[in-house]
């Protein structure tokens, strides 16, 4: 067939045009509102899942707190949990070195430390050592001493280690005089506060 | 719109013209070769305005020729006509050629019929009007080659078949072999032999002519279709049949109507529109336009693909955007559904966490607090515990003195202890010393509990790596016998 003359065929070109460009505009547009409206779906399903996980999380937080705040109350009130009780402590070994009818002791207490982390089971657990000095008449007055103070302890502690030195060579006597010097060095454990406060 | 046409039906006195569409036709009626017809025809193109129009014309001045040329295509083929048709008819305007067939044998060659309106000044006011009125003209073709769809449509397998159709008190006699058109001529009513008697000598004299010719095979027997509306040919059947040369056949109306699937009654009506609407929806083969005459229609072809491929592309358009937009409009209300649910399960969430007690740390470590609790409540180092073992291996070894004892826990499930001593009594007899020592070394390892012991100084080192210095002055005392141990004691 042959060709017409350009002119004569002016108006169906540009029909022509027109439906190609408002087609391709029209699909464009469509089509970014599909991806729009595709992105908002994800977006919306992201949160229900969170919100889904949030839930579930709720309830197993529900179910452990009521398994658990009794018994992470008494923690808190025999000072496991927040912030040292230095007074306390002194007090206790005071305390247990009057009930173990012994000869007084020297303290020292240092700066807060965080526990070792194969200890602390990812819990924010600290510890402070606090060597304690003390005069003994005999071995066993140890024992009796650490047993008092386990009894009136106001938090949690472990006995890392305990050394005996005899303070004469002579042999004992039968008289009511110290003559062994006791050190020992004990952890304080404490879980610091750091969690956020629900209500 | 797709395929809507006008088809004129041209006769040197009157022109019909039939509005058809699929399945539909209307007759617009006849208009005499007149000023008022003339007018009149306009008026109806104006009413049709921008439709295609076919015309097929019916006269006595029209020739056909079968000639056989060599195959040939593209623009030589084309010259190659050119040059016969114009060695064939000379100066006549309306001539065409179709090519029906490839000879089977020898070079193979083509087929042609060549076709030409003798004298067609009849035709030029109407052409008039088609080119002042802008009509798209697609094509003039002759009414013999509408007859051939006719038949066709009759289903006429016949190898030799002549039609003689009376039409417009006219009689034509079309030849077709195998079904294609090879001749034609008409007989119009001013000539004497249009009486119904003389058909039968009409139709004759014109299987002579063919014969003559060599268009029609001396021997093959003419199958004769007797198509007359008015019924003036039923006469010729008997004498026609009477010959055993010919086998003849009348075409009634009604088996007409359903062939061509139009109503009876409108065909009884208007019977020349047969051959209109049997050419209606088929392709021009044989067209006798010049070039010039059909400029129009190439443009209203050109406009019409253009517009239909805009439409299709409107309609993709329209489509995709439609199921983009619809899709994305069920998307966004699947967003909301989901929105709300999410709305509602938070608010679930914080129902719960509200009723939380105040806590000063996460709900997640209470346990862990709780088992850290009891692990660390557990002590490792139990002093009475280790030093039971260590008590009963002095009892048993009374000259053993302590001077210095270390409990030390080594956070593995043991503790270690070391232990500073020396004999209450030495003589200076390093050998019994050390015999008593090791004496008490073996119990210390023999005790429950004590997972090692370990010497890690003595009165003497008898190693062959060490050092040993010593004196022999004579004077010796207790303390010359101090060692140190190193136990491994378990504590759980």
């Amino acid at each position: 067939m042959i060709r017409p003359p350009l002119a004569t065929l002016k108006t169906s070109l540009l029909l022509l045009l027109a439906a190609v460009a408002l087609s391709a505009a029209g699909i464009f547009w469509s089509h970014q509102q599909d991806t729009e409206a595709r992105a908002a779906v994800q977006l919306q399903q992201a949160a229900l899942n969170a919100a889904h996980a949030n839930q579930q999380q709720g309830q197993t937080e529900a179910r452990l707190i009521a398994l658990h705040l009794d018994a992470y109350h008494a923690l808190i009130a025999r000072g496991f949990v927040g912030e040292e009780n230095r007074l306390a402590w002194i007090e206790a070994v005071h305390l247990a070195n009057q009930d173990a009818r012994l000869y007084g002791l020297t303290y020292t207490l240092s700066p807060r430390a965080a526990a070792p982390a194969s200890l602390a089971s990812g819990l924010p657990l600290k510890q402070t050592r606090m060597v304690v000095k003390m005069p003994l008449l005999v071995e066993t007055d140890l024992p009796r001493f650490i047993d008092a103070l386990r009894a009136r302890a106001p938090g949690l502690f472990r006995v890392s280690s305990c050394s005996l030195a005899r303070l004469t060579d002579a042999p004992p006597q039968p008289v009511n005089r110290p003559e062994l010097d006791a050190e020992c060095e004990l952890l304080w454990f404490t879980v610091a506060a750091d969690g956020k406060e629900k209500k | 719109m797709l395929d809507h046409r006008l088809i004129l039906l041209a006769t040197p006195r009157q022109i019909g013209v039939l509005d058809w569409r699929p399945g539909h036709m209307h007759w617009l009626g006849e208009f005499a070769a007149s000023e008022a017809g003339l007018a009149a025809f306009r008026q109806v193109l104006l009413k049709h305005a921008q439709l295609p129009v076919l015309l097929v014309a019916d006269t006595v001045d029209e020739d056909y020729r079968s000639e056989v040329l060599p195959h040939v295509q593209g623009h030589a083929r084309n010259e190659l006509l050119a040059r016969k048709l114009k060695q064939v008819f000379r100066n006549a305007r309306f001539t065409g050629a179709w090519r029906q067939a490839r000879e089977t044998t020898g070079r193979r060659d083509d087929r042609y019929l060549l076709a030409a309106l003798t004298d067609a000044d009849w035709l030029t006011p109407w052409l008039s009007v088609l080119h002042r009125e802008r009509v798209p003209l697609c094509g003039i073709t002759p009414l013999a080659l509408a007859c051939q769809h006719l038949l066709a449509r009759l289903r006429v397998q016949e190898p030799h078949t002549l039609l003689a159709y009376r039409i417009n008190n006219s009689l034509r006699l079309s030849y077709y072999q195998n079904g294609l058109l090879r001749f034609s001529r008409l007989i119009s009513s001013d000539t004497p032999t249009q009486l119904p008697g003389n058909a039968a000598d009409e139709i004759a004299k014109t299987q002579l002519y063919l014969t003559g010719q060599r268009i029609l095979p001396r021997e093959a027997r003419l199958h004769v279709l007797l198509l007359d509306p008015s019924g003036q040919l039923d006469s010729a059947q008997a004498p026609l049949n009477a010959d055993p040369a010919f086998s003849t056949r009348l075409v009634d109306m009604p088996s007409l109507a359903r062939a061509l699937r139009i109503p009876d009654d409108f065909l009884a009506a208007t019977p020349e529109v047969a051959p209109l609407a049997a050419i209606a929806g088929e392709a021009v083969q044989l067209n006798l336009a010049p070039p010039e005459l059909l400029q129009r229609h190439t443009e209203f072809r050109w406009r019409h693909g253009l517009n239909l491929a805009a439409g299709i592309v409107a309609a993709i358009g329209l489509t995709l955007t439609a199921t983009y937009w619809l899709h994305a409009q069920g998307l966004r209300d699947q967003a909301l559904q989901i929105q709300g649910e999410a709305q509602r399960t938070d608010a679930r969430h914080a129902a719960i966490v509200r009723n939380f007690p105040a806590l000063a740390t996460r709900p997640d470590q209470l346990g862990l607090t709780l088992a850290l609790a009891t692990q660390l409540n557990r002590a490792p180092l139990d002093v009475n515990a280790l030093f039971l073992p260590l008590g009963q291996a002095l009892t048993a070894h009374p000259e053993v003195v302590i001077r210095a004892l270390t409990l030390q826990d080594t956070a593995d499930g043991t503790a270690e202890i070391t232990l500073d001593a020396r004999l209450s009594e030495f003589d200076g007899n390093y050998r019994a010393a050390m015999s008593r020592i090791d004496s008490f070394v073996a119990r210390l390892a023999a005790t429950p509990g004590v997972v090692a012991v370990e010497r890690v100084t003595s009165p003497v080192d008898t190693a062959p790596t060490a050092t040993l210095t010593g004196k022999t002055t004579g004077e010796t005392a207790p303390e010359d016998t101090r060692f140190t141990l190193s136990l491994q004691v378990r504590t759980s």
